[in-house]
């Protein structure tokens, strides 16, 4: 079918073709914070089709009016766009509609699978299905294995109207589990109908990394060990684990940030130019980036003690909700990595991530060599390398500290800031990233979603690390809460003649 | 929030822009950073008459908070006597963090032979590597040639406004500046369609329904106003954009009814006798599109009407970086179906 012609120009230029998009775990925090409230800007801002139906299943009995309600306050509380527009939430609401069952009940799928058939009929989503599953890992077999026995799959290869699954991370818990995870996603479903989110992709600054090193002529040719010194990536959360002490307790700050958002940034810095802006071309280069990482050698970890973060007392980790009174699970790691390729070759990239420290950031730095020979150093001044520095969250953007020449007769400089920022420049607040990724994939772009090769590799790569620790019967060194990480952190760059940069 | 960091300090013509170099400097010192000065364009509002030029002013200061700009507002009266004068402010916004955004403002008025002195001083005064957009106020330019020409001559944009049109002569003349200039035109009563064209393009989505694009018999839109060129402009534009976007001839009817200045319905009609129906519904603040062609299609598609003070407008023209290249088929075709 030939693309809408009446759609070339518009801000909304790429809609999707209607479809069931069924959130499994729809009585979640997932599906209330993010998911439905993201789902309704897209409607709010044109991008969705009339007939998007949106079902919602889970255990709670619920009738479609008691499910509308409560999508409804939470739209209230955490959609983009407030207040809700009567008229948008009218539309979309009609569309809305709940399915109550246990994950383990296939009367359940069959009644759910009855329901799509009627929207097909009645709401124009011709067989196209989305499976949103925003379930704990526990449940993710049962769940495929039941869409698979009640034929409410469809196999790509025989045409016709699509099937998509959404998978949350985690996506395992080390190699052994991803691939597992793997192997049950791929029993019912081709590996092109497999969306994994990683949350990160979706954002606009992380997005961004691609069109500044490829649509600017100037990055690129700097953007290698010739130029570049070392590369950091801060990860830096202020808060500490809150309710999630449970989870954490089995997962810690590797698993957590670093095996996939931090990674992923990592790849999309280090990469090579893909053939094409498209799913298997930008993932393939990621790919390479992670073969390439070579086994880690230092590191460190650390878990927060008490403290006092952006001026309130913070408790010590073990003394959180659900956490073990002596807890070895780290809430803090810094590793460095080296990409063993022709362009990287040992350039290091300092990786940090951590809770409970001074303040909520991402950002990732470029540290580029210094000048070949120090011109004004003779007149006795200090002379700063050039930094690009890329903030991820909040107050996103770009920019590059350069020495210049203090005004007046001496030769003195000082260095300075060259800055751009999302909010001076373009003003309009960002779609949340979970909007972006629900739209790709409705639309079928895979592009900003994890591959099961990407996923593999990385847990392939972490997994020594990971097991060394657990080997290791000392805990983790202590840091306060609200500073940047145990010293051993600091001395990982010191010893290197490098420190971290205060982002 | 929209603030003026310095009020219209009156400056010598010649040294505006050292000027704005010490306002700056100025509020460094006081601020100390807190401020940030930005720009995506060079903005010029031409203007004829005072109340246009107090309109443009505060129109584009309330603009720049979605698009920072350099923003030059020229007042010309060929008919005065001679003189030339200028000031210079700058209108802040506070953005996240505290932080203030603020654009640059620079006004201009020049009367008599020395209107011909404002292209060469508008011209020095335009950022560098920012593209330029004119805003031209009221009518366009019939006499004064020269002058119009040497103005627009750095223009990437020139935005008019098609519901203020006379006739289909400035239609023509918008067309010839789009074909021979790198200027490229921008309306802003093209602006105000776009709730029309997404609720349209909604209705044609499904599959079933975007088939029957090379069904559509004909085109009947409903416009309000006074029934002039320029309240009618709309619907001739809509009707164009058909046309353009499905490379077809369509039969259509423009009618006149109501007060309220737009489009209120589009009906089209389909070879089978089958409708497809739009229709503003300012109650909910919604264009709702709808056809009895497809079941597919009797569900609502619903389009929220846009903000359209004339700033939003300008913004929305402002944040598209290229030339609109479905504008300016759509105008080619507007400008032979006004002949």
């Amino acid at each position: 079918m030939q693309p809408n012609p009446l759609r070339e120009g518009l801000e909304q230029e790429r809609v999707p073709e209607a479809s069931c998009l069924v959130i499994f775990g729809a009585s979640g925090d997932l599906t209330q914070r993010k998911l439905i409230p993201g789902l309704y800007s897209l409607a709010h801002d044109g991008l969705l089709p009339a007939g998007q139906t949106i079902v919602g299943f889970a255990r709670a009995e619920l009738t479609d009016e008691q499910f509308r309600a409560s999508m409804r306050e939470a739209c209230d509380k955490h959609a983009r766009t407030k207040p809700v527009d009567e008229a948008v939430w009218e539309s979309f609401a009609r569309g809305l509609f709940y399915v109550s069952g246990e994950f383990a009940d296939p009367a359940a799928y069959e009644r759910l699978h009855q329901r799509l058939r009627e929207f097909d009929a009645t709401r124009g989503t011709g067989g196209r299905r989305i499976y949103y599953l925003a379930v704990p890992p526990t449940f993710f077999a049962q769940v495929v294995e039941l869409l698979g026995a009640e034929k409410m799959v469809r196999d790509p290869e025989r045409g016709g109207a699509y099937t998509r699954v959404i998978v949350e991370k985690p996506f395992g818990h080390n190699l052994e589990t991803a691939k597992e995870l793997n192997r049950v996603a791929v029993s019912t479903f081709r590996e092109r109908q497999v969306f994994r989110i990683d949350h990160y992709l979706g954002k606009e600054t992380v997005q961004n990394l691609l069109v500044l090193r490829f649509a600017n002529g100037i990055f690129e040719p700097f953007w290698n060990r010739q130029y570049i010194d070392h590369v950091q990536f801060t990860v830096a959360e202020s808060i500490g684990v809150e309710k999630r002490g449970n989870y954490f307790e089995t997962a810690g700050i590797t698993r957590d940030i670093i095996q996939n958002h931090m990674l992923q940034l990592v790849s999309l810095v280090a990469m090579e130019p893909p053939v094409a802006f498209e799913a298997d071309a930008v993932r393939d280069e990621k790919v390479k980036v992670l073969r390439a990482l070579r086994p880690i050698a230092e590191s460190v970890r650390g878990q927060y003690g008490e403290g006092s973060v952006l001026g309130e007392h913070a408790v010590a980790y073990r003394a959180e909700e659900k956490v073990a009174p002596d807890s070895r699970v780290e809430t803090y790691a810094a590793l460095k990595v080296f990409v063993d390729n022709w362009r990287w070759a040992d350039v290091p990239f300092y990786v940090r991530a951590g809770k409970r420290l001074p303040k909520r950031v991402t950002d990732i730095s470029i540290h580029f060599r210094p000048a070949p020979y120090p011109l004004f150093s003779k007149l006795g001044m200090k002379m700063h390398a050039n930094v690009l520095a890329i903030r991820i969250q909040p107050d996103e953007g770009i920019s590059l500290k350069f020495d210049s020449k203090l005004p007046g007769p001496t030769v003195r400089t000082a260095p300075v800031s060259m800055e751009f920022r999302y909010a001076t420049s373009f003003g309009a607040e960002p779609p949340e990233a979970y909007e972006r990724l629900l739209l790709e994939t409705m639309l079928g772009d895979a592009t900003l979603f994890a591959r099961r090769d990407e996923i593999e590799t990385a847990w392939a790569w972490l997994d020594p690390l990971l097991q060394r620790w657990a080997d290791d019967p000392a805990p983790p060194p202590l840091y306060s809460a609200g500073t940047w990480g145990p010293e051993a952190a600091d001395e990982l760059l010191e010893k290197d003649g490098r420190k971290w940069r205060r982002p | 929030m929209t603030d003026t960091l310095a009020a219209d300090v009156r400056v010598d013509v010649t040294s505006i822009e050292k000027q704005l170099a010490d306002l700056w400097r100025a509020e460094k010192g006081e601020g100390e950073g807190a401020v940030t000065r930005a720009a995506l364009w060079n903005m010029i509002a031409h203007t004829w008459s005072s109340q246009e030029h107090a309109r443009a002013t505060q129109v584009l200061a309330l603009a720049s908070a979605a698009v920072p700009q350099r923003t030059i507002v020229v007042q010309a009266d060929p008919d005065g006597s001679a003189e030339i004068e200028s000031w210079i402010s700058a209108n802040c916004h506070l953005v996240g963090g505290g932080r203030q955004v603020c654009s640059e403002e620079v006004v201009i008025r020049a009367a008599g032979e020395r209107v011909h002195h404002v292209p060469p001083l508008v011209k020095a005064l335009l950022l560098p590597d920012m593209p330029v957009a004119v805003w031209w106020v009221g009518d366009l330019p019939r006499d004064h040639h020269d002058y119009a020409e040497t103005l627009l001559e750095p223009a990437d944009r020139l935005i008019v406004d098609s519901a203020q049109f006379n006739g289909a002569d400035d239609l023509e003349l918008v067309s010839r500046i789009a074909e021979q200039t790198t200027t490229a035109p921008a309306d802003l009563n093209w602006a105000r369609l776009e709730e029309w064209r997404a609720a349209t393009a909604s209705l044609f989505d499904p599959a079933p329904m975007r088939e029957r694009l090379a069904a559509i018999r004909s085109l009947r839109v409903t416009s309000g106003g006074d029934g002039s060129f320029g309240a009618t402009a709309g619907a001739l534009l809509y009707v164009a954009w058909m046309s353009a976007q499905l490379k077809a001839d369509i039969a259509f009817e423009l009618v006149s009814a109501g007060e309220a200045a737009g489009i209120a319905s589009v009906e089209i009609e389909f070879n089978d006798g089958t409708k497809g129906m739009i229709q503003r519904e300012a109650s909910r603040g919604v264009v709702v599109a709808h056809s009895d062609a497809t079941p597919a299609a009797q569900l609502d598609c619903i389009a929220r009407v846009l903000a359209s003070d004339t700033e939003d407008l300008i913004v929305r023209l402002l944040k598209r970086p290229e030339a609109d290249k479905v504008y300016l088929k759509t105008l080619k075709i507007a400008r032979r179906l006004a002949a």
